[in-house]
């Protein structure tokens, strides 16, 4: 199981890490966002195997031994994602804005954009 | 010793956040709602400063679930110290944005953003907790988007996405370390970790598999926060688009977080066994290269605001020179700085954003003769930046003192580098000062566009700016009681000894003994 996880976040990152080297603004959030899931995935792969070395189940503390497995790692993957989520949609909205004010999602215009604008603290060499 | 109000001063920020929400659209009520907020968060962390000024370490263990159970605030010398400094920066910005700060800007989201950048960076230095440092992390960043798009001109929402982009990064492999940690060692509470690597050094237990992996991605994702030498581009960039107060403000905290989540974790657990020898070298090498190269950055640029932006990574790396060191005295050096360059930096800060209301500009070619028509302004500009330099008595001597002493039978090359960058911090500080304030004034180009300033609506700017210079020569001029709870905070972290018995988090790691057995 934990080789398919690995598998799968290592396929997740690769794709996220094309996509974060393109031009586009867009195709850089993509990448941001297909990121955050293999954290996720990452997170649920290294928490490891609910079954210790001993034999016993890996239990949630609080619990004592019991039938259970520790949750912990679900807990964190959720605040992750929620936290993601909150983010993506200021990313999102942000580019949307971004892309009103200077016409363009393109990095290599906006960093002309930034570099040449007669803004009201006067140019940059 | 046991305060459960600790929590006081992350519910505080962000109950005004909320009733600041409602109050949009009466800016005075925001202000007034702000500024009792930050003051009342000032008195409550002062009185605990002086409460353990002897070393003690204040615990409060959230809904009575005792660690590694529930989530661990914790004020010691080291949160107590950074967290006055970071207050008064708070306040002092926040005066002077009432004077200088765009009414557009102001009139809606500006001050509960801030409340809630303070909730987050108060947060991170009180927690014990590493996923929980994490969330808070989170929650300054999100303030920090929302202030640094806020009035989005072209310019700022040209530069924006950078920051956004790599703090995205950088939170998404934060979260996946701290899975990592999760998984290796069955905590995340820092005081449990830290008693898991006292223990297994003592009996000789070698530490996971794969420690180290652990301490470099962390090292990156602290380093890309707290603008350290190869993670600093993103800084430069996007510190000069912001309007002024914010920029001072963020040049005062933000970089400072990530040092501090270095400072609280690493000496304590991440710095252990073998990870030591591939840390310190890192570190050397990176404080090296921030230092000089920030400063020679400083030196080749033409506007105050790029100088001084470009400064704060020349000043990170003196923090990190003292973190590279490792000895109780280095931490206690790189500690003092950080207290007293947040002070300084964020009031040159603002020093510059009057200069910019009374020139029109900041480019140094354009603007002179200040210094006849702002004697005050000039005094003070000139107060901070020779703290910055470092002038004896002034604050940054004694910042500098310890950490070059310390530095010299271990790095001796470090603390030359560091005595060089002085020297050049002297040379763009008076570049600042020749121009702008003692030259008279060029020729007409820049005195046509001068606008006319009412010297009743800098009122506030001059407060902001006056508080903040004072509380530098009190750094400078009182630097023995500061630097007394600075090396408490020091031992602390080189000896853990009472950070764990403070927290005392209970024996659980059933995973971890059986492992370590095994």
């Amino acid at each position: 199981m934990t080789t398919v996880l690995a598998v799968c976040v290592a396929v997740l990152v690769t794709v996220s890490i094309y996509l974060m080297l393109s031009r586009e603004l867009k195709s850089v959030a993509m990448g941001v966002f297909v990121l955050g899931h293999g954290a996720n995935l990452a997170i649920i792969a290294m928490s490891g195997s609910p079954v210790l070395p001993g034999g016993g189940l890996r239990n949630p503390p609080i619990l004592g031994s019991s039938d259970l497995v520790d949750a912990l790692p679900q807990a964190l993957i959720l605040t992750a994602i929620v936290i993601n989520f909150a983010v993506m949609g200021f990313l999102l909205t942000l580019l949307i804005v971004t892309a009103r004010r200077t016409g363009t999602l393109n990095v290599d215009e906006l960093a002309t954009l930034g570099r040449s604008n007669p803004g009201p603290e006067g140019d940059d060499r | 010793m046991t305060n459960d109000l600790l929590g006081l001063l992350v519910v505080i920020p962000l109950a005004s956040a909320v009733v600041s929400v409602a109050l949009i659209g009466h800016p005075t009520h925001q202000r007034v709602l702000g500024l009792a907020s930050q003051l009342t968060m000032l008195a409550l962390a002062l009185t605990w400063l002086v409460r353990i000024r002897d070393g003690e370490v204040m615990v409060s263990q959230m809904g009575s679930w005792r660690a590694p159970f529930g989530i661990t605030l914790v004020f010691d010398s080291l949160s107590g110290l950074l967290l006055c400094a970071g207050l008064i920066v708070a306040i002092s910005c926040s005066i002077h944005s009432f004077s200088l700060i765009d009414p557009q800007i102001e009139r809606r989201y500006f001050h509960p953003l801030v409340q809630l950048l303070l909730m987050g960076i108060n947060q991170s230095f009180l927690t014990g907790d590493l996923f929980n440092l994490f969330v808070a992390f989170e929650i300054m960043l999100m303030a920090s988007y929302g202030l640094l798009s806020i009035g989005h001109t072209r310019q700022q929402m040209a530069q924006a996405y950078k920051y956004l982009l790599l703090n995205l990064v950088g939170s998404t492999v934060f979260v996946i370390t701290a899975g990592l940690v999760y998984g290796m060692t069955g905590t995340l509470n820092i005081a449990d970790l830290a008693r898991m690597v006292v223990e297994r050094t003592e009996a000789g237990v070698p530490l996971p598999t794969g420690f180290t992996g652990l301490s470099v991605l962390l090292l990156i994702v602290f380093g890309l926060k707290g603008a350290f030498f190869p993670l600093w581009f993103w800084l430069p960039d996007t510190y000069h688009t912001f309007p002024i107060s914010i920029a001072a403000l963020f040049s005062g905290l933000l970089t400072k977080i990530g040092v501090y989540a270095v400072l609280r974790t690493f000496p304590l657990v991440f710095a252990a066994g073998e990870a030591r020898d591939v840390i310190l070298p890192l570190l050397a090498i990176s404080a090296g290269f921030t230092m000089f190269l920030g400063v020679l950055g400083a030196v080749s640029q033409n506007q105050v605001r790029r100088i001084l932006a470009i400064h704060v990574i020349s000043q990170v790396g003196y923090m990190v020179f003292g973190l590279s060191l490792m000895t109780a005295a280095s931490l206690a050096g790189a500690l003092y700085y950080m207290v007293q360059h947040m002070v300084v930096k964020s009031s040159l800060f603002l020093c510059c954003g009057v200069m910019e209301q009374h020139a029109g500009t900041d480019d140094l070619d354009e603007i002179g003769g200040l210094a006849r028509r702002h004697r005050w302004l000039a005094t003070a500009f000139l107060v901070a930046a020779l703290s910055l330099v470092g002038l004896p008595p002034l604050s940054g001597f004694f910042g500098k003192l310890v950490l070059i002493r310390e530095g010299w039978s271990i790095h001796w090359w470090l603390s030359t580098l560091a005595l060089a960058t002085g020297a050049l911090t002297l040379l763009s500080m008076l570049k600042i000062w020749t121009l702008s304030f003692w030259r008279t004034e060029p020729a007409p180009s820049g005195a046509d566009r001068r606008p006319t300033v009412r010297v009743e609506s800098l009122r506030g700017a001059h407060v902001g700016i006056g508080v903040l210079v004072a509380t530098a020569l009190f750094v400078g001029l009182a630097a023995e009681p500061i630097y007394d709870i600075a090396f408490h905070a020091g031992q602390q972290l080189t000896d853990p000894t009472a950070y764990i018995e403070a927290v005392d988090p209970l024996r659980i790691a059933a995973a971890v003994e059986s492992s370590a057995a095994g």
